[in-house]
């Protein structure tokens, strides 16, 4: 039950933010500032969620070696930096997680 | 005065279908992607098509099956989803003056299907001189073939997802989207520090219940982001 309100909430929520300036309301009145805001939104929720998945070893902050999805992650970083594309990055950080996961286990 | 004809609806559709053909290279391991990791975060298939028909947002399905696995509230889930969304609204204050002259029935149906791409390309397409009566037909062409292409991708994806083994570590593939997506809009110092705010915020605070770290980091880093950007906004 819980879980169909969360879908139904969640669906409704990002329809009406697309339906915001096209069905309601005058473009002429959105707020600088908060045009400003909206620049920052894309690096900030991405890091925010980035960080804790690939920093965070069993619950635990752990930038070392050991921490194979660290490891994966940092190399996933740079081929999407090289090469900005999200298939790339998904088989160069999935190909080391499993190789390092292979020679440790 | 140039004596052209004004491309017919049908014509603007097919051409915004032929524009978005290539970007579904893409569009298809993401809707896998996110049918698997809707199913490993604990919803039936049938929720995480669900939730894929009413929210039709790759990332916003993300960050909600991922807190919903954490049991989080409701208002949590729908804050998180709400914050990674917000450039929807950015989207819709830019396409609105090109759609103010179609009924009600045609802004809503254009707003339910508007995604970063179909608003991508809209936009260019828009940009070019003329103005063609049935522009929105090519919305309409680009964003029905993303639609389905997406549903179809996240339906295979719940399926394929429920029997995919734990140890194959496949949830890993969300991070590395998100990786592929974030990297790229890195592009200021401004940025650089909003991320880096965002991301240590975020890594303090995961000892707060339900994901709360993820609504605290990513507010400071906007924050800190609006902060080094203020000259540029008090001189403009």
């Amino acid at each position: 039950m819980s879980t169909w309100l969360a879908i139904a909430c969640v669906g409704l929520t990002t329809f009406l933010l697309r339906a915001s300036f096209i069905v309601f309301a005058d473009p002429q009145r959105f707020p600088r500032f908060f045009r400003q805001a909206l620049a920052f939104v894309p690096p900030a929720v991405l890091a925010a969620i980035v960080a804790p998945g690939i920093l965070l070893n069993q619950g635990r902050f752990d930038p070392s070696a050991g921490n194979l999805r660290w490891i994966a992650g940092l190399v996933a970083i740079a081929v999407a930096a090289v090469t900005r594309s999200v298939m790339a990055s998904i088989v160069a950080g999935m190909s080391v997680l499993w190789f390092l996961q292979w020679a440790m286990g | 005065m140039l004596a052209t004809i004004d491309p017919t609806p049908r014509e603007e559709f097919i051409a915004g279908s032929r524009e978005v053909a290539p970007s579904l290279v893409g569009t298809i391991p993401f809707g896998l992607v996110v049918g698997i990791a809707s199913v490993a975060a604990g919803l039936t298939p049938f929720e995480g098509v669900s939730l894929s028909v009413l929210a039709f947002s790759g990332i916003a399905q993300l960050v909600a099956v991922q807190l919903m696995a954490a049991q989080s509230p409701l208002v949590i889930t729908v804050t998180a989803a709400l914050i990674v969304s917000l450039r929807l609204l950015m989207y819709s204050a830019a396409l609105a003056p090109h759609l103010a002259h179609l009924s009600p029935r045609w802004r809503w149906l254009i707003a339910y299907l508007m995604t970063d791409q179909s608003f991508a390309m809209t936009v260019r397409r828009y940009g070019e001189p003329g103005d063609r009566k049935d522009k929105h037909w090519f919305f309409i062409g680009a964003s029905m073939t993303l639609f389905w292409t997406w549903q179809l991708a996240v339906v295979v994806g719940v399926l394929a997802g429920a029997g995919v083994p734990a140890s194959w570590s496949l949830d890993f593939v969300v991070v590395l989207t998100f990786i592929a997506l974030l990297v790229p809009v890195v592009r200021t110092r401004a940025d650089f520090a909003a991320a880096i705010v965002a991301a240590t915020v975020a890594l303090a605070t995961t000892g707060l219940a339900y994901r709360l770290s993820l609504v605290v980091g990513s507010l400071a880093g906007i924050a800190v982001g609006l902060v080094l950007d203020r000259r540029h906004w008090r001189r403009a």
